[in-house]
């Protein structure tokens, strides 16, 4: 057979229109695990057993089972707990919920990493919880933490494709459809492939550049 | 001796007890700091005077006793049999900000530069402007001599330089006492020596001092007073003329010396 740079040119346009719903979904998603991911590590770590328990539940849960089927349940529940979303935001939310959980250890990995003693120089000093953790945990954490954090938001971006099945058009599922129209799949899932792979380089370059940044202490 | 005893000293330890579970860290402590006095606190690892020091600013809650910083008493809501109240955050940090500890491992901050190191309490505890904490930072990193290395953050020093923040880090403050606990345990034995300078000249300037430590040539030279413990119980405290005599009045003392003594130490 003859791969032909026609058929990816004619359909580039599709499916790059179908790129901008996969990016809404990872920036979201990515916006939904950093926050979320920083609040559930504050309460996995909190002396509080009641809050860290739940948290751990939370973690264990989400790490646990398939994204596919947390997927699936957002977006048949929200309309049941009367929430009447569109699909997109089902996904956005299922994709930064579960992706927090994994947040939430990469940051409580890193924050243990951290010697204790300079926790006691900052009580020592009498500086309050609230600056000691602005100012000195979190963004150690952050920086330790960085390589592991780049990882799991390419994941992200690339767990975005199983949005398809919940009827959104994101570049996995316009794929699906141009290839059902065009009969060449192996060109369109090779360009499909391309933009994704595009994405995170891009991505994964800006990950470098923040550890850069952050890594002349 | 006998003029400043008249006066109230700054730290007063009465009858302290310290337990880590089962294991009894410090018995029925006793012991006065005068204001500007240094006061080295020696002793076999083990023997609690680490503990007894990070009694003093609270790092380690005391179970029994007291701790007085210029007559206030440290941690507690209220003197008395346990269990009591522990003070709330925001006082505790109150009286902590007159107390500097200088620790064995420095715990500066990687993330930041030795001038921000040093600035960070100005700022986030005092509530200094910046451009004032920053000035009052430089001042303090003059002092120990590092004015030129303010911009290196602590993992382009030399572990005596690192120490060195630390103690400027400490003494910006402007704290009433300086605790020290082995400042220089973690150093090569070439960097040593600068920081014992740093301490020698703050204690010519009046700075009230508790030093743990095992350099006896500064116990010996530096401190007013040598307070020896041993199983979590005080020994004996005494001029350093008379603990580093060929005959102290005690045995356990002579016999923790000796291994100094015989590398000519002391």
């Amino acid at each position: 057979m003859n791969f032909s740079f026609d058929v990816i040119w004619h359909n580039l346009p599709y499916m790059l229109a179908a790129a901008r719903w996969t990016l809404l979904i990872s920036v979201g998603g990515m916006a939904i695990s950093l926050v979320w991911g920083v609040f559930l590590c504050a309460a996995r770590i909190s002396r509080g057993p009641f809050l860290s328990r739940i948290a751990a539940l939370y973690i264990s849960f989400f790490r646990g089972v398939p994204l596919l089927v947390q997927l699936l349940i957002f977006y048949y529940m929200l309309p049941h707990v009367g929430l009447d979303l569109p699909a997109v935001a089902a996904a956005i939310l299922a994709v930064g919920m579960c992706s927090a959980a994994y947040t939430a250890e990469i940051l409580r990995g890193a924050l243990q990493t951290i010697p204790r003693g300079q926790t006691e120089a900052a009580l020592a000093l009498g500086i309050p919880t609230l600056s000691l953790w602005r100012r000195i945990l979190v963004p150690q954490a952050i920086r330790i933490g960085l390589p592991s954090l780049t990882n799991e938001l390419i994941l992200l971006v690339k767990v975005s494709s199983l949005a398809s099945v919940v009827g959104i058009g994101e570049l996995t599922r316009i794929s699906q459809n141009i290839t059902g129209e065009t009969y060449r799949p192996l060109e369109i899932y090779v360009a499909a492939a391309a933009i994704y792979f595009l994405i995170n380089v891009i991505l994964s370059a800006l990950g470098r550049l923040a550890e850069n940044r952050l890594l002349v202490g | 001796m006998g003029d400043i005893t008249t006066e109230q000293p700054i730290i007063e330890i009465r009858n302290l007890s310290k337990h880590f579970d089962d294991f009894e860290a410090l018995r029925d402590i006793t012991l006065d700091v005068h204001r500007s006095e240094v006061l080295c606190l020696i002793g076999p690892s083990g023997s609690g005077k680490s503990t007894l020091l990070r009694c003093i600013n609270f790092l380690e809650a005391y179970d029994g006793g007291e701790v007085r910083l210029e007559g206030e008493l440290i941690g507690w809501k209220s003197a008395g049999a346990p269990p009591r109240k522990p003070l709330s955050g925001e006082a505790l940090r109150r009286q902590r900000q007159h107390i500097g500890m200088v620790f064995q491992q420095f715990n500066l901050w990687p993330h930041l530069t030795a001038l921000e190191n040093v600035a960070e309490a100005l700022i986030h505890v005092k509530g200094l402007p910046k451009a004032e904490a920053m000035t009052k930072a430089r001042a303090a990193l003059a002092k120990v001599n590092l004015s030129d290395k303010e911009a290196n953050f602590p993992a382009n020093l030399s572990g005596g330089q690192q120490q060195r923040v630390a103690i400027a880090r400490a003494i910006a403050m402007e704290p009433s006492v300086m605790l020290f606990d082995e400042p220089t345990s973690a150093l090569d034995p070439e960097l040593v020596g600068e920081v014992l300078g740093v301490m020698k000249q703050m204690a010519a300037e009046g700075m009230t001092m508790v030093v743990v430590t095992h350099e006896m040539g500064f116990a010996a030279h530096v401190a007013d007073r040598v307070a020896f413990l041993e199983g979590g119980r005080l020994v004996t405290c005494a001029p350093p003329a008379d603990i580093f005599g060929r005959e102290p009045d005690d045995p356990r003392v002579n016999a923790f010396l000796k291994t100094y003594r015989e590398r000519n130490v002391v």
